[in-house]
């Protein structure tokens, strides 16, 4: 006989604050953290899962509602997502499946491969602040960067006269720039005169993965630049649809930031 | 015949070796010059851990700051703009500090550019084999361009010759044309490693078997700069040809019915008279 299901009594008052507490809490919370990545994509969830998994306080800053970046998507629309060896190591270690499509190249399923690597992170114990967009630089003593100024994302969607929103601040002892070819945080830092990007190359893809790894460190006191934010900082060639090197960037950029926290 | 008065000839030869064996064999380029020209030649370790490996920790650290520095500065960032020189950030020097301090097989992709790269290694050449007695060929697999003013772009190189010559493995791979098809596929998306596989043989590519015979024309082009002043040849069968595309390089390097056309052979025969 079939069971029926039936829900608990609450009122919409108690959903409300059930939602408006729990955020409120986390969010004060994470007013101050040991790091903030702006951007939810491949390589800031691979940076968040490794630190948070070292137990340092990690909050994400995501523009969208969803987590994932391009990770969904190999090119084209099409949900197969591939990575060069060696970045089938780290599929494996998220327990992602996918084959071998030919020697060093291997395949997974888009939404399989990055539903995993989201909830590695947050199994890890990252936090997110989604719809939430990076508008600004907090900067210390000698210009270090010390936290982030956001606002929610749909405000910059509306006319000024009717969304004159002031943002907040949240500070941190390092930001990752996790946020791709836009590369936001370091454009913000150009913006004001600290630093001087020249965007980046034509696609070579034999190479623009190992130059994206290489290159992934610290671009400015206080802030480390992991995924393609390397690519335009550093002027590197364009990559295609494959994402090894967003993984290893991530882990490599958690690596530089456990080492500047003698945390290691 | 044109005739070709020697500029010099050296007494010593240093390949400097930096690709791994596998891709390249230097003591069978040594052996190649051996047979053309009496001069001592020996193959050294990559270019920059040689000459930087005698010096103490600090002075080496100093060295490789400086040297970094410089080859930062070389990064084309724009491939239409003349004027490449530009202020680098720290973590493109960091980067380059890294890549010179490994002592073989350097991280490659960045392009720099040609000359002034070919100044940057003359500044390390020691003063008492800074002299036209010493030929320095330094093998490299990282991708240089020079500034193309017909038609204002910067092109990749094979090679810059001079003192020292520079000839660059990923040049041979990326600097002469694919055959066109090869193009107009990956332009309409097809993956490059499949059309690798449909291509393939008619372009050198990494990991090349055949680098090494290739590569015995380019340093045979290094050795006819120093000797005459002219690295090239228009016969198209001729190891110093210039070759623009993979097939007249493949045809040149490899696959011609001869060495050297007859008025290079010719030098190669005078310079044993002497």
């Amino acid at each position: 006989m079939e069971k029926k299901i039936t829900f608990s009594k609450v009122s919409e008052k108690d959903v409300t604050r059930a939602i408006v507490s729990e955020f409120t809490q986390q969010f004060s919370e994470y007013v101050e953290s040991d790091v903030i990545i702006v951007g939810g994509g491949p390589s800031g969830l691979m940076a968040g899962r490794e630190l948070a998994g070292k137990g340092l306080k990690v909050l994400i800053i995501e523009r969208n509602n969803y987590l994932g970046g391009g990770f969904w998507i190999g090119g084209y629309l099409m949900n197969k997502v591939t990575v060069r060896a060696p970045a089938q190591e780290i599929l494996s270690e998220l327990q992602i499946p996918y084959k071998e499509f030919m020697e060093g190249l291997y395949v997974a399923d888009g939404p399989h491969a990055c539903s995993k690597l989201i909830a590695a992170a947050c199994d890890a114990g990252i936090k997110i602040a989604n719809m939430t967009i990076f508008e600004d630089l907090v900067l210390r003593e000698e210009n270090r960067l010390a936290g982030v100024v956001v606002n929610w994302t749909p405000v910059g969607a509306l006319p000024r006269e009717i969304t004159c929103v002031d943002p907040v601040a949240l500070e941190t002892k390092i930001v990752i720039d996790s946020t791709g070819h836009d590369a936001c945080v370091v454009k913000k830092l150009e913006e004001r005169g600290f630093i001087k990007t020249s965007g980046y190359g034509a696609m070579w893809v034999e190479q623009s993965e190992d130059l994206v790894v290489e290159h992934t460190g610290e671009a400015h006191p206080g802030l480390i630049v992991i995924g393609m934010a390397v690519s335009t900082t550093f002027a590197l060639p364009r990559m295609g649809p494959t994402f090894g090197a967003m993984l290893l960037s991530g882990k490599k950029g958690a690596e530089i930031v456990l080492e500047k926290l003698n945390r290691k | 015949m044109p005739h070709y008065p020697f500029v010099a000839i050296p007494s010593y030869i240093h390949i400097y070796q930096g690709v791994k064996t596998a891709q390249l064999n230097g003591d069978k380029i040594a052996d190649y010059l051996r047979a053309v020209l009496k001069a001592e030649i020996d193959v050294r370790p990559e270019f920059f851990s040689f000459y930087l490996s005698p010096y103490s920790d600090e002075e080496k650290d100093n060295l490789l700051n400086t040297t970094a520095i410089q080859i930062a500065k070389l990064k084309i960032r724009d491939v239409t703009k003349k004027d490449i020189l530009s202020e680098p950030l720290q973590g493109e020097i960091d980067y380059e500090k890294r890549n010179l301090a490994k002592s073989i097989d350097r991280t490659f992709g960045i392009v720099y550019e040609g000359f002034n790269l070919q100044q940057v290694h003359l500044g390390l050449i020691p003063e008492e084999e800074n002299n036209l007695k010493h030929l320095h060929i330094i093998v490299t697999n990282q991708l240089f361009a020079t500034w193309d003013r017909n038609n204002h772009r910067c092109h990749a190189r094979v090679s810059i010759y001079g003192f020292p010559s520079i000839i660059s493995t990923t040049g041979v791979v990326e600097a002469p044309a694919k055959p066109r098809d090869f193009y107009l596929k990956r332009q309409l998306g097809q993956d490059p490693n499949r059309l690798k596989e449909e291509y393939k043989g008619s372009f050198i590519d990494y990991g090349d078997p055949r680098m090494t015979d290739v590569l015995k024309g380019y340093v045979a082009q290094a050795l006819f700069y120093h000797l005459v002043g002219y690295p090239f040849c228009e016969d198209k069968n001729c190891r110093l040809f210039n070759a623009h595309r993979q097939s007249e390089l493949l045809h040149a390097q490899l696959h011609s019915p001869y060495e050297f056309c007859s008025k290079h052979q010719a030098v190669l025969n005078k310079l044993k008279d002497i």
